[in-house]
């Protein structure tokens, strides 16, 4: 087993560089790193990013002048910008590399493809955790500037737990849209199924009773509700559980079993 | 190096490798030759873990591929040259690679430079690169770690003939160092000019393997390529 250890003889062509340093697994850190990195190496990636800030700021600024200067109603405001476009950029994070077949690549330099995918969902849910901070970040200059402009006392006062719930919902429903991701492997086709899933289910709670207590059972937007609105209690903790269950862990597990055992193409 | 022992690898009741068994010595340049949809791609996945044959196993210094400690720094892959993001730039891509293997950035200009891709081409978008340039792109990615073994699926394909000999001259000196390179091919020139060694492959079987002069025993090599491939496909009708 001597050759996998000695690095020494390989020398590319034209070159007298010194030696490699011992080669060693792919730590997790460094694919995180790259994954995060995917997110944001291209020009499109770069205007998406730029356009959910902007949208943010918009909201936020709009909302300051049409609500006045409360704090954190206006925080919460970005999730306009959060529902649609971020769902999106995390589609594409994780159905990037499959589109585009870079996947060849990806799992020839790490072929721990479990490693791979969890390093590539944690990168959207981490964006979206500082993506709530930074609407908090904006809502608090708008809230300064518009008791300033409209000559009333600023709302300081910020629910801790409202916050929290806020950030918690984001970050589901983010996890949603990789799940789905996940499962169809297809951008336009995760990104149609994360809104069409949310609008029929809506239809499907208008249309009876029974349809409405499905829905708090297992669509996550639907059981979300309390939560964002920290109103959570056991009952609703159980529902959004199931929820969980239902609308991320399994289309999440069926798309990473089936991603760990396909054949790259 | 590489060895394959018997692999056999079915896709839905049709047989795409039977009984595959060939080396690939360190020092030697050995090209995959066959007619498309012979089993060369098929079989060059297999070797480096993205699928599984259905028995016989691929193996790279005496272990499968996936069990290897650290398989990006001993084997360099190119399997599709044209398998890119195609909004990223040519550097970027070299660049992710790089982080991956915690190669230091120097690298990837050390790379560029070796399969001649300018500082402007590394910059532009991989939308705008023509085949050739994937091509460089491609193997720049495969020397990332300096590997010792080589795996290039149609790495010739779409290089003109200075870029044919450019690669024939690259390929030979990582040879010469120790390296082993196996490189497929549908285009028997291609190979001729290339390799040192040659497997022939036809309807998922190994049909002949030996050094050109063994092979062609001074017949013209492209005639025993037909003959070889002819028989192949009288015995699957």
């Amino acid at each position: 087993m001597s050759d996998v250890t000695v690095h020494g003889a390989a020398r590319a062509a034209g070159e007298t560089a010194g030696e490699n340093t011992a080669p060693k697994p792919v730590p997790f850190h460094r694919l995180l790193l790259v994954e995060a990195r995917k997110m944001a190496d291209t020009r499109s990636a770069m205007v998406m990013l730029g356009l959910l800030a902007a949208m943010t700021v918009v909201s936020i600024a709009a909302r300051g002048v049409d609500a006045g200067p409360q704090l954190g109603r206006l925080t919460t405001t970005a999730g306009i910008g959060y529902g649609t476009l971020l769902p999106a950029i995390a589609i594409l994070a994780v159905t990037g590399d499959w589109t585009h077949r870079s996947a060849l690549t990806t799992f020839t330099l790490e072929p721990r493809r479990g490693r791979v995918l969890v390093a590539r969902c944690l990168p959207p849910l981490l964006a979206t955790v500082a993506a709530s901070l930074f609407a908090l970040a904006v809502a608090a200059p708008v809230t300064a500037v518009t008791a300033a402009l409209q000559g009333v006392p600023a709302e300081w006062d910020l629910d801790a737990t409202r916050m929290l719930g806020w950030t918690a919902t984001n970050v589901l429903l983010i996890a949603m849209a990789l799940a789905f991701a996940m499962l169809l492997l297809h951008p336009a086709a995760a990104i149609a199924t994360y809104f069409v899933v949310g609008t029929l289910w809506n239809l499907v709670g208008n249309v009876s009773e029974l349809g409405r207590e499905i829905a708090r059972w297992v669509d996550l937007g639907t059981a979300v509700g309390p939560l964002a609105a920290a109103e959570l209690t056991w009952m609703d903790a159980a529902r959004l559980a199931t929820a969980v269950l239902c609308s991320v862990a399994l289309p999440m597990a069926i798309g990473a079993v089936r991603a760990l055992r396909a054949e790259v193409r | 190096m590489i060895e394959f022992r018997s692999v056999v690898k079915d896709y839905k009741g049709v047989r795409a490798l039977d009984e595959v068994s060939f080396t690939v010595e360190p020092g030697s340049v050995t090209g995959f030759l066959g007619p498309n949809g012979a089993g060369k791609t098929t079989a060059l996945r297999i070797l480096v873990g993205l699928s599984r044959p259905t028995s016989g196993t691929a193996t790279i210094f005496g272990r499968p591929y996936r069990e290897l400690e650290a398989p990006g720094w001993h084997v360099g892959t190119l399997l599709d040259a044209n398998a890119q993001h195609p909004g990223r730039t040519g550097r970027e891509i070299l660049t992710l690679g790089a982080m991956m293997l915690g190669l230091p950035r120097s690298r990837v200009d050390e790379v560029l430079e070796l399969v001649g891709l300018t500082d402007r081409e590394a910059r532009r978008t991989f939308r705008g690169y023509s085949l050739g340039m994937r091509q460089r792109l491609g193997i720049a990615h495969a020397l990332l770690a300096r590997p010792r073994v080589l795996v290039l699926d149609e790495p010739a394909n779409g290089l003109d003939p200075q870029g044919i000999h450019w690669l024939r001259g690259l390929l030979r000196q990582l040879a010469d160092t120790g390296c082993a390179v196996l490189l497929s091919s549908h285009l028997l020139a291609e190979v001729e000019r290339i390799a040192d060694r040659v497997v022939v492959i036809g309807g998922g079987r190994v049909l002949a393997e030996g050094t050109l002069d063994e092979l062609g025993r001074g017949r013209d090599l492209e005639q025993v390529f037909l003959e070889l491939t002819a028989k192949a496909d009288r015995r699957a009708a």
